[in-house]
């Protein structure tokens, strides 16, 4: 399976199954897109009616077919019959929590997916004792891997800064004696920022992710306290202390775009005119009749701007000012094996939320929906037939993914958003698909050019 | 003249037979928390490799 697409001056053609990436000329454009279903008669006859009996012509030609020989392109899918023994592989260990230590907030952002943090349940903070015994139950189910993943996430983590502290210390004398590595992660709206604190996550997280959508005015529209007050002010002078502390270690500003601004190049623009450089725009995800949900007359203008996106980074890059877009890293050399392609996110199987409660959920996504709840830290995982429902979740469990040639770059999509859009976790959310397809065109289009820039 | 230029990508077949690990970053517990994307994730062995 190929797909053949035109960015910026480039011409790029890939290869699904080799996940093989060709920079290609006009005429080589046009030739591959008739080589799979044309003799090499017919290939050339057409082309030579476009571009005269020039020799050129049949080198090229033969360049395609040498690829195709190579198994670069047009690649024939070896790994279905090894779909379900390679996520297997992965199952019955847990490696990542989301530790939801707040189910409240000081925010009242009305687009929130976790319904301003209370996950459409009660406001709680999780103790101490649950906190432990859920890196506990990590531990205990880790089997043999070494790198253990804990996000503490709410909600408003620092509301249960605490807690927070006490369980990184717990878990730094725990990885000891087990020879395991954590590594922590905080998301954060910044409200309870202070220096105590930012030193305290620029020394033990290994990644932040910092709530932020750009201009103050869009930002300000949705990110309110409960008195109504926007937040953007308060919050942005405490992102840049932490940032400009921070060194080398990773951060994201992550901001979210909505009905209100899908042109949210602008927003982009207003957090590299603030100096920061690690960046994550992600659409929001909220009930087809909410408000701020994204619209098919949307659809256009953001893929657009996800072009401009990415002409923007490249001319930062020439100017030897780059940024990063958390959705246009894309490591084509040392990116994921074959597992990880077909296995996806692992919600459910190696990666669980806990809620303030102990109780363990296939993802940050589905708490408070109780049909998922898959057990608690205590007892493990009960239900087993929700699990297994995940367990299930492969890149070729979904029919829609057969004819998509991004699959292997997706995994088959976020299980969450297939259950909202569709009603089922093995389902398809669409508009999601045409947004991934689009942002990965655009990575790879920044891979061929910087590949150009820096040879 | 050279009409194709193919980049450096890592050999997936290679892969089914020594990947697998399960040490690299689980995909949402970085900057998205909505949505899945595999592609951005580095993986351990090859950054092991590289130091």
């Amino acid at each position: 399976m190929i797909h053949r697409y035109q960015l910026g001056e480039y011409y790029i053609v890939l290869d699904t199954f080799s996940s093989s990436v060709h920079v290609v000329d006009k005429v080589a454009y046009e030739m591959i897109g008739m080589f799979a279903d044309h003799t090499k008669e017919q290939v050339l006859n057409t082309m030579h009616k476009t571009y005269g009996k020039d020799p050129e012509l049949e080198e090229c030609y033969e360049q395609i077919e040498q690829l195709r020989q190579e198994g670069r392109l047009f690649a024939a899918d070896t790994f279905e019959p090894l779909a379900d023994r390679l996520k297997q592989k992965n199952t019955n260990v847990i490696k990542a929590l989301c530790l939801h230590v707040a189910h409240t907030c000081n925010l009242n952002c009305s687009y929130c997916f976790a319904s301003q943090g209370k996950y459409h349940g009660d406001r709680e903070v999780m103790s101490l004792d649950v906190g432990k015994r859920a890196l506990d139950f990590l531990i205990e189910n880790s089997a043999e891997r070494t790198n253990l993943e804990v996000d503490f996430f709410g909600g408003e983590p620092l509301m249960n800064f605490d807690v927070v502290q006490h369980l990184v210390a717990y878990a730094r004398n725990r990885e000891k004696e087990c020879g395991k590595n954590f590594r922590f992660t905080l998301t954060t709206n910044g409200m309870l920022l202070d220096d105590d604190i930012i030193a305290f996550a620029n020394k033990e997280m290994s990644n932040v992710v910092l709530s932020l959508d750009g201009r103050k005015e869009i930002h300000d529209r949705f990110r309110i306290d409960y008195a109504g007050k926007g937040s953007w002010d308060r919050i942005v002078p405490k992102f840049q202390k932490l940032v400009n502390a921070r060194g080398n270690k990773n951060y994201y500003i992550r901001g979210t775009f909505t009905h209100a601004n899908p042109d949210f190049l602008k927003d982009i623009r207003q957090m590299l005119d603030l100096g920061f450089t690690e960046l994550s725009m992600e659409p929001v995800v909220c009930p087809p009749d909410d408000p701020s949900a994204l619209t098919e007359k949307d659809l256009p203008v953001i893929m657009e701007q996800y072009e401009q996106l990415a002409l923007l980074m490249l001319e930062r890059e020439r100017q030897g000012k780059p940024f990063t877009f958390y959705h246009y890293m894309i490591s084509l050399k040392d990116g994921p094996c074959i597992y990880k392609r077909i296995s996806g996110c692992g919600s459910g199987t190696e990666y669980m939320a806990v809620t303030p409660w102990g109780d363990l959920y296939p993802c940050h996504q589905f708490v408070g929906e109780e049909e998922f709840r898959l057990g608690d830290i205590w007892h493990g995982v009960t239900n087993w037939a929700t699990q297994q429902k995940f367990a299930d979740c492969n890149v070729y469990s979904r029919p829609q993914c057969k004819e998509c040639w991004a699959k292997l770059y997706c995994a088959g999509g976020c299980a969450a958003n297939a259950y909202h859009a569709t009603g089922s976790v093995q389902g398809v959310y669409k508009y999601g698909c045409e947004l991934f397809r689009k942002r990965i065109e655009c990575a790879i289009f920044l891979e061929a050019a910087k590949a150009d820039l820096h040879p | 003249m050279k009409h194709i230029k193919t980049l450096e990508t890592r050999n997936l077949c290679q892969s089914a037979k020594n990947g697998g690990c399960g040490e690299c970053q689980t995909s949402c517990q970085s900057a998205c928390k909505t949505s899945c994307g595999i592609a951005n994730q580095q993986c351990e062995n090859t950054k092991k490799e590289m130091k």
